[in-house]
């Protein structure tokens, strides 16, 4: 029994044995078949198992020797296996990486062309931008250009020691501009402003611009006539909340065409138009004009250190400007003169009598200059308008005078510029900013030439009885910028009238004094 | 006063007049900012010394697809000149902006191209995959690298010379020759927009077995790389690739340069011109001037379109149009 359970016990093991070796090799040979160059000994070893498998009445000793050698045998299958399925992994491993590494960079590229395709796609798409400077609508080529500014401005006037005069405080909305600009066709640009502040809503500029080049543009339409200096300032960027007496003197908006454009890189610039030929200024002004005769007006200014190292130079210019008109007659509905000059509270301290009309030749000349260094500014011009003037079968030419000189600081520290004043620290008082503060002061003068008060008998062109023949005025302010589009400003005006001889209590009778607040937005 | 406003009119004038700088836009293709960069400085020395105003000139090159290229000019990008990668885009501009008449290919000889080149393959140094002629590039296992025909004019090209093999093939079996170019394009992973595009996956990006190449760009892009990296298989048949080079007429003459935009593609003619598309490896017309550089350029079989499809109208229609044979095989 022992015996035979013994023998079980053999043939069980011989028969897992033999299905062992036999499942490796058909293993092998499976997963192999490649391999041919091992195939001799993998034979080998495949010719003996059935030799040990059926000899099954070998001794013990025999039996064990048998098995040793067959241990042996798998061992070294084993071994050989082993072998082969390391020499194998690296050569799948590296057939695997090398084809999800090429996906990976397939990948990887089609991110890059569709990265590539959004970023032409943009290019092709029209712009759109709303901030600080604006709202503005463009074609991706930005040929076409379609921008809405504007300008809103909320004054008020406090007359003081006025002789009692009614009715000139008070609150006025004096500027409520949007203002249309753009560009067409990459080379002419429009602009289109009506204003609806004050007492008439007027169209304030509306004009075409061609530019050949930077140097060489042409203008055409209504807008500023390129004389004054101060005049020129756009109205966002005033020092105070009225220009000088020396704006008086010089033509505002009129119609015409003009070429102009800026030469070496803006360190001279020039302006010369044909125009109608308005009067002094007029703070309303006309949208047609029916005359033969039109003005010549021009101007040239030069920034000759403007783009040099010499950082106390840069910000230096002047030039001239003036007007000439052969014949500036009347016409059936206009005198061709000024309605009269203004004070800074906008109060007319001279006219011309009644009767008087523009007859003959009429010129202008401004020389003007600006210096601009860091926080402090400096502005000057003087203004001579001559005009022939007739009433009646009398005439006199008058020269008319006028002169002004604005300093400003800005106490934060920000440059101080001709085109205004950019806070570097808009105002957020959670953030401890303030925006920037500007203190501003200037004086004025304008001067009636006196033969308008004595030519022919005295008091015929113009009335000392109602007029004055000139006006000297200071004024301190302080503007405070609370970002690039708000502004707050506070000023005081102090005017001292000369030749006035009337008895009532008319402008020119005692000094004006007003204080000017202002509230202002532009975008 | 009349003689000083005289005085400052001329003045203003003035700064206008004398010696000119003539600014001039070429619009191009992918491939050919080394042509032009070299042939731009010399033509540039030319003007200077033959034009008696001393006017400087300054050529900008815009380069990108030959289609998107043609597409943007017709969509307002100003070229005073177009040397795009084949004269069907050029047609485009003329029917669709009129911006140059539809007889444009009559102005300079050889139908308004300079020079011509065809397409060849690029593959990694050894060869690893054995590619020798189309058959090996549709072999399932091949990557294969090249840009859209929808807007890219050298895959067009690429595309129409192995249309042209799989016809000459199989005896012009129109089915057969789909078929083969089905194939083709199931091998191809990635679609760049231009040729310069496809040149950057294959050989920066390395991805690919074979870059269908613009026979100027696979010299560049050996040249570049090393040839240690690469090597240029010329397939038995390819096809003859003709970029066209045109004035824009309306463009040109609206910034006061068509003088200067003829003689710039005119000079593209003369031997200087042509030597510098040799060196650029685009086959020159001049005839001694491609003998002397023919060790550049490998004999082959050449078949145009004209012959094979029926002209560029057609074949445009027929294969690149919306709806046509590319739409229908190419599944991205």
């Amino acid at each position: 029994m022992k015996k035979s359970q013994t023998e079980n016990r053999k043939q069980n093991m011989k028969a897992k044995l033999k299905q062992l070796i036999v499942a490796t090799v058909v293993g092998s040979q499976f997963a192999l078949p490649v391999l041919a160059d091992d195939n001799a000994s993998t034979n080998a070893a495949q010719l003996q198992i059935p030799a040990y498998a059926a000899d099954g009445s070998s001794g013990s000793s025999a039996e064990a020797a048998e098995i040793k050698a067959l241990k042996q045998q798998v061992e070294a299958l084993v071994q050989k296996v082993n072998a082969l399925e390391q020499q194998r992994r690296p050569a799948e491993q590296a057939a695997t990486i090398q084809d999800l590494d090429q996906k990976v960079r397939i990948l990887a590229r089609e991110r890059e062309n569709d990265q590539d395709a959004v970023v032409a796609l943009a290019k092709t798409q029209p712009k759109i931008s709303l901030g600080a400077n604006g709202f503005s609508f463009g074609s991706a080529d930005s040929n076409f250009v379609a921008q809405l500014h504007g300008v809103l401005q909320f004054d008020s006037r406090s007359f003081f020691q006025d002789g009692g005069a009614n009715g000139n405080d008070g609150f006025l909305l004096r500027r409520a501009r949007p203002i249309f600009s753009g560009t067409v066709f990459h080379d002419f640009d429009f602009n289109f402003t009506p204003d609806f502040g004050g007492s008439t809503v007027q169209i304030v500029d509306a004009y075409l611009n061609y530019r050949f080049n930077p140097e060489l543009q042409l203008e055409a339409g209504k807008f500023k006539s390129p004389i004054g200096l101060e005049h020129l300032v756009a109205d966002r960027d005033l020092l105070f909340n009225e220009r000088s007496l020396a704006t008086d003197l010089v033509p505002n908006r009129d119609l015409g065409l003009a070429l102009h454009g800026d030469l070496f890189g803006g360190v001279a610039s020039y302006a010369l138009g044909l125009f109608n030929g308005a009067p002094d200024y007029n703070g309303t002004t006309t949208n047609q004009s029916f005359q033969d005769d039109k003005a010549f007006a021009g101007r040239w200014f030069f920034q000759p250190w403007k783009n040099s190292d010499l950082g106390g130079l840069r910000g230096l210019g002047f030039g001239i400007g003036g007007s000439y008109q052969a014949n500036h007659p009347a016409t059936n509905t206009v005198t061709g003169l000024t309605p009269g000059y203004t004070t800074d509270g906008q109060q007319k301290f001279f006219t011309y009598a009644s009767g008087v009309n523009a007859s003959g030749a009429a010129w202008r000349v401004s020389p003007q200059a600006y210096y601009y260094y860091g926080p402090f500014g400096l502005l000057g011009e003087y203004v001579i308008s001559d005009q022939q003037v007739r009433k009646a079968a009398n005439s006199v030419d008058l020269a008319n005078t006028a002169w002004e000189i604005s300093g400003s600081w800005v106490l934060t520290g920000e440059d101080a510029s001709y085109n205004g004043v950019t806070p570097l620290h808009p105002f957020s008082p959670h953030n401890n900013q303030w925006g920037a503060w500007q203190l501003v002061a200037r004086y004025a003068a304008l001067d009636v030439d006196g033969k308008a008060f004595t030519a022919d008998g005295g008091n015929y062109f113009a009335n000392s009885a109602a007029s004055a023949s000139g006006a000297n005025a200071w004024s301190l302010g302080v503007n405070w910028y609370l970002n690039k589009n708000l502004r707050a400003d506070l000023s005081f005006a102090h005017t001292e009238f000369d030749g006035y001889k009337g008895s009532a209590a008319g402008v020119g009778k005692q000094p004006e004094n007003v204080l000017f607040s202002r509230l202002q937005l532009a975008f | 006063m009349k003689t000083l406003l005289k005085i400052f009119l001329a003045a203003s004038l003035a700064v206008s007049a004398g010696a000119k700088e003539i600014k001039l836009l070429n619009v191009s293709y992918d491939p050919t900012r080394e042509l032009y960069s070299e042939y731009n400085a010399a033509f540039a020395k030319y003007w200077q010394a033959n034009n008696p105003n001393g006017d400087t000139i300054t050529i900008s090159q815009s380069h990108g697809g030959s289609g998107k290229q043609a597409q943007a000019v017709v969509n307002g990008l100003e070229a005073d000149v177009v040397t795009l990668a084949l004269a069907y885009d050029i047609d485009a501009i003329s029917q669709q902006a009129k911006l140059l008449p539809a007889d444009w290919q009559k102005r300079l000889p050889n139908n308004s191209t300079p020079y011509t080149s065809t397409i060849v393959f690029l593959v990694r140094k050894g060869n690893p995959k054995g590619i020798k002629d189309w058959d090996d590039v549709v072999k399932k296992g091949v990557t294969v690298v090249v840009a859209n025909p929808k807007t890219s004019g050298g895959a067009r090209w690429a595309y129409l010379a192995a249309y042209a093999y799989a016809l000459e093939k199989n005896n012009h079996d129109d089915a057969a020759a789909r078929d083969f170019i089905t194939k083709l394009y199931k091998n191809v992973p990635v679609l760049d927009s231009g040729a310069r595009g496809a040149t950057v996956t294959f050989a920066q990006r390395d991805i690919g077995d074979v870059l269908l190449a613009w026979e100027n760009e696979a010299h560049l892009a050996v040249q570049e790389f090393g040839t240690d990296r690469y090597e240029i298989v010329t397939p038995p048949l390819s096809i003859l690739a003709e970029p066209s080079v045109s004035v824009v007429d309306k463009d040109a003459k609206r910034h006061g340069t068509t003088e200067v935009a003829k003689a710039y593609l005119k000079y593209l003619y003369s031997d200087e011109g042509q030597e510098i598309a040799a060196r650029n490896f685009y086959r020159p017309r001049n005839e001694a001037i491609a003998q002397k550089y023919a060790d550049n350029f490998t004999q082959l079989k050449l078949v145009t379109v004209d012959e094979e499809f029926g002209g560029w109208a057609r074949a445009q229609k027929t294969h690149f149009a919306d709806g046509g044979i590319f739409d229908q095989i190419f599944q991205p």
